[in-house]
């Protein structure tokens, strides 16, 4: 079976401005895949480009095995997709652009469409204008889902969602995958990728910086670890320990960042008493903090104000 | 249900604009027929125009005027400015909005994303426009038909509606151009301001061109030339000026499609 996305040295300069560089990333079909990066990092530009909204400077694509632009329109009936600021037109029913779209599509089972409606607990009887951004959201999911994609490109899809409704779209992802089918998610909700995701890509400044699974990225992360003992003990005997950094020793309490194995720290530490051992269990923020450096953080729960860039 | 299609679509999205704009041709058209008889009551026309310097004469539309029928009336009153103005002006705010417009407001990502190509898109779009201009010209015909009966000044209603035919291919034109334009740069404000600007300076060589020499040499590449060149409303349809403006048409809508196809959508 075809990769669900394959890109080669994928390229695009914004006139002398860079969008993304040398981008090769591939999405294995039957995953659910979480593309992550700051602002301006070329998430967006990365998805336009699979869509073929913008054309490359340089390098190719492939969407289910198809070239992004010869084969457009055989991409388009198997791929659905939601942009990051998502737009719909406003004087439209939610029922009447859902129609519409389906029409567009071919073909649309109705029955399926209309369960989704209900479970996104979506009001299709207003028009979209009068929607509030979650509403609006709900409207996009329902026409990206209905119509049983093989791929689902999604920029931020759950903005504006309250938390229930995420849940129901966590489940609807993990149905496609169940289904063989793709999910590709482009977000700033670092817990909502942690959670749902299998393998996660991170974009910066233009170039794809890694492709893991989350526990592989996790095991690479720096974790935090406290451990509390009955009395204070020296920091040299801790201090060159192998993958042991920013240690601290605070009274009794020994405060360290841990890269790899925590094995020798632990050896080591059993030579004391131990009265209490905490491990602060790395979020992906930290491991973007990991890869950015301690400037360019991304708050994790928290919606940026701009679309992606 | 109209929602099958981006034809469709257009259609139902037009329905209120193509109302505004065949009612008010309707009405003026109308109004103007029934004008007709008072004026002529008011004062001499043929003695007003005999009198008319030459230079104000074309100015209004050329020099083969007749005021003697309500036909010859409209031909001076309405057919060579308003009429344009108002079909052409409407082909071209539509058009330049067609591409430039779904790109600003954001759906044109969803929209693609669906299996529909770009040229069908904007295809699709240009047919709605179409009907949409010729139901505007159907209904100010039917206007001035009842301006006509109920005044009692008959016009020459197969000569107006060769004049609308025309007003509508004219349109059209200018509205290919917009249509281009904005398939080239995603920029409504030009692809709006260009083509209404060449409009104006088109029609000034046009009518200016019986006076002034040195404007007949580039006379015919005003695209009203070819609309008031051969007094439609007095000979009726010149069927090369027909071909003319719906080359220029097809042409630019040919580059639109080609721009289009080409372009970088703005997110």
């Amino acid at each position: 079976m075809a990769n669900a996305i394959e890109t080669e040295n994928l390229t695009k300069y914004y006139g002398k401005s860079r969008g993304i560089v040398d981008v090769s990333l591939v999405v294995e079909p039957g995953q659910i895949f979480g593309f992550l990066g700051p602002n301006g990092a070329g998430k967006s530009t990365t998805i336009r480009l699979l869509l073929d909204l913008i054309r490359p400077t340089k390098g190719h694509a492939r969407v289910l095995g198809m070239d992004v632009r010869h084969d457009r329109l055989a991409i388009d009936r198997r791929v659905s997709y939601i942009p990051g600021e998502l737009s719909l037109y406003g004087d439209l029913t939610g029922r009447q652009l859902l129609a519409y779209l389906g029409h567009l599509q071919g073909k649309v089972d109705a029955a399926y469409r209309d369960e989704l409606v209900e479970r996104l607990e979506l009001d299709p009887t207003k028009r979209i204008k009068g929607l509030s951004r979650g509403n609006k959201q709900k409207v996009g999911l329902v026409a990206a889902f209905m119509i049983r994609p093989e791929l689902l490109i999604l920029d931020e899809p759950t903005a504006g969602l309250d938390p229930f409704i995420q849940l129901v779209f966590e489940d609807l992802c993990e149905d496609a995958r169940k289904e063989g089918r793709t999910v590709f998610i482009s977000s700033h909700q670092l817990p909502e990728v942690e959670h749902l995701c299998d393998r996660v890509g991170i974009i910066r400044e233009g170039r794809l910086l890694t492709v893991e699974s989350i526990p592989v990225l996790k095991a690479k992360a720096r974790r935090r670890l406290e451990i509390d003992f009955a009395k204070p003990v020296p920091a040299k005997k801790f201090a060159g320990l192998p993958g042991v950094e920013d240690l601290t020793i605070d009274e009794a309490t020994l405060r360290c960042t841990v890269l790899g194995s925590v094995d020798a720290l632990i050896k080591e530490a059993a030579r004391y008493q131990v009265e209490n051992v905490r491990s602060i269990d790395t979020s992906l923020e930290e491991i973007f903090l990991g890869y950015y450096g301690e400037g360019a953080a991304l708050s994790a729960g928290k919606e940026s104000g701009d679309a992606a860039a | 249900m109209l929602l099958r299609s981006v034809f469709g679509k257009t259609i139902r999205d037009l329905r209120w604009p193509t109302f505004w704009v065949a009612i008010s041709l309707a009405i003026g058209g109308g109004y103007f027929t029934a004008l007709y008889p008072t004026y002529t009551q008011a004062f001499d026309l043929e003695e007003m125009m005999s009198k008319m310097p030459e230079s104000i004469k074309a100015l209004i539309g050329g020099m083969d005027m007749d005021l003697s029928t309500a036909t010859g009336f409209l031909n001076v009153e309405l057919f060579p400015l308003i009429l344009p103005a108002l079909l052409a002006g409407f082909a071209v705010a539509l058009c330049s909005g067609f591409t430039a417009g779904e790109e600003a407001r954001g759906t044109i990502d969803v929209l693609l994303s669906y299996p529909v190509p770009r040229w069908r898109m904007v295809l699709d779009k240009m047919a709605a426009l179409v009907i949409s201009l010729f139901v505007s010209a159907a209904v100010m015909l039917v206007g001035i038909q009842i301006g006509a009966v109920a005044s009692n000044s008959p016009v020459d209603l197969d000569k107006i509606a060769a004049g609308l035919f025309l007003a509508v291919i004219l349109s059209l034109a200018f509205g290919t151009m917009a249509l281009a334009i904005a398939a080239w740069s995603g920029n409504r404000g030009a692809a709006a301001g260009i083509p209404i600007g060449l409009m104006v300076v088109m029609y000034l060589v046009q009518t200016l061109s019986a006076n002034i020499e040195s404007l007949r040499t580039i006379n015919p590449l005003s695209l009203f030339h070819y609309y008031l060149g051969h007094n439609v409303l007095k000979y009726g349809l010149d069927w090369g000026d027909v071909v003319v403006l719906a080359a220029v048409a097809v042409a630019f809508l040919a580059a639109a499609l080609v721009f289009f196809e080409r372009r970088d959508l703005a997110a």
